[in-house]
């Protein structure tokens, strides 16, 4: 007999999502049942406030362009001036070309250095096709966390920003990710931690099939380097007071364009839609649903809004797209 | 089991990292089984923290350490040994 599909009354997860249980008598998942997230603020805000590098850059920033990292690249920057930034926009060769104009004005606003980061095109081309194929080669909860072809492209970014603060002895590298995305508002790094960092997404990346992957992941000889300089990734907007909503009227505010062809989840990237399409029909699990869940917990997100985002029909135009330029026969 | 690898266990079933119905033998690898990435570790570290009322240093954070059950109940008791 099929089980009855159970709804969390409070966030959007729902029993269809592996390892998702709705308590019958509460009507809550396991995550609003353990209550909001805990977070060292204080701790964080000191991070920010007191580490600085020793060379030309405090802080990697990882600058998509979408709505989120423009808020948060603004609101670093007006907490502390201070801050000596390079923020690098990694091109996956599926990046907006809005998401590059607003990339380069807030860099421009903020009085941060601009960097665009660019691989092998035909390399990328092959790992999102191959993460586009792949079944099961992330664990199941990174699978409720992203899509296959997000992990990918997000592991990629983490062991190029890392790359980047070591070769410019940057202490910090901040991203922003959401409650969802991540739940610990700052990691430390280690030398033997960033080797098994290494050494996790390049099994990831094998168990795709991408065998010869040295450009995407840290040189080993910078690793060997860092010694004991301190190094901390930070997510600031899990320290900040935010609604997900006010981000974008914040934005538009500060001269931020949305992407005419992007679909309404992501404001930057082109790949998304098939992503999440490509996510659904694989696993049956919306990639956004776990994340904007979170936002809904946290109070930063109306659930309206969040069944809204994951009822959304996805950007055929996009899908097509996405299908051509990686070669993907549609099915 | 002793109880700090059942801890372990049942936070990794209520997080959804473990089927409901699945075992882990204390040697068993949580990266290679397919039950960690990197930002599962970060939330396992933060929940021994927390659970335990310890600091784990950053440079014990190793294959060695925290890849098995049996790693993670031997630095967690060395912690708690320390533990002033």
């Amino acid at each position: 007999m099929k089980e009855k599909l159970a709804q969390c009354r409070r966030c959007i997860l729902d029993s269809r999502t592996p390892g998702i249980t709705i308590n019958p008598h509460t009507g809550l998942c396991q995550w609003c049942e353990q209550g909001p997230l805990k977070t060292a603020t204080e701790e964080a805000n000191r991070i920010l406030a007191t580490t600085r590098g020793g060379g030309e850059v405090d802080a990697i920033f990882a600058l998509s362009g979408g709505k989120d990292s423009c808020y948060t690249l603004y609101r670093l920057k007006e907490e502390y001036p201070d801050l000596r930034i390079l923020a690098v926009q990694f091109d996956n060769g599926f990046i907006a070309d809005s998401a590059v104009e607003n990339a380069q004005q807030f860099c421009h606003k903020t009085g941060s250095t601009f960097l665009s980061l660019s691989l092998d095109p035909l390399l990328l081309q092959t790992v999102f096709r191959r993460a586009a194929e792949s079944i099961n080669a992330y664990p199941v909860a990174a699978r409720i966390r992203a899509s296959d072809i997000c992990n990918t492209c997000i592991g990629i970014v983490k062991q190029k920003l890392i790359e980047l603060a070591l070769v410019h002895h940057a202490p910090l590298i901040v991203f922003a990710f959401s409650p969802g995305q991540t739940t610990s508002p700052f990691v430390r790094l280690s030398a033997v931690y960033l080797r098994w960092f290494r050494n996790m997404f390049q099994k990831e990346l094998e168990a795709m099939g991408v065998k010869n992957n040295d450009e995407l992941l840290i040189p080993p000889e910078l690793i060997e380097a860092q010694g004991k300089r301190e190094m901390i990734i930070v997510h600031p907007l899990l320290i900040w007071d935010y609604h997900k909503e006010q981000v974008e009227q914040a934005v538009v505010t500060m001269g931020w364009k949305r992407p005419e062809l992007a679909d309404k989840i992501s404001t930057n990237c082109l790949l998304n839609a098939f992503a999440n399409d490509n996510h659904i029909r694989k696993y049956g699990i919306h990639p956004y649903a776990f994340d904007l869940a979170a936002l809904v917990r946290e109070g930063r997100l109306s659930r309206e809004e969040a069944l809204r985002n994951v009822n959304m029909e996805q950007s055929q135009d996009l899908i097509q797209y996405a299908h051509e330029k990686l070669s993907i026969i549609r099915k | 089991m002793d109880h700090i690898q059942a801890d372990l266990t049942n936070y990794l079933r209520s997080m959804a990292f473990l089927p409901k119905d699945a075992t882990l033998d204390p040697k068993d690898s949580l990266t290679s089984a397919g039950i960690i990435d990197s930002i599962g570790l970060i939330q396992l570290i933060d929940f021994i923290d927390e659970k335990y009322q310890i600091q784990v240093p950053v440079d014990w954070v190793s294959p060695e350490n925290f890849d098995t059950l049996e790693g993670i109940e031997r630095v967690i008791k060395k912690l708690l040994q320390e533990k002033p």
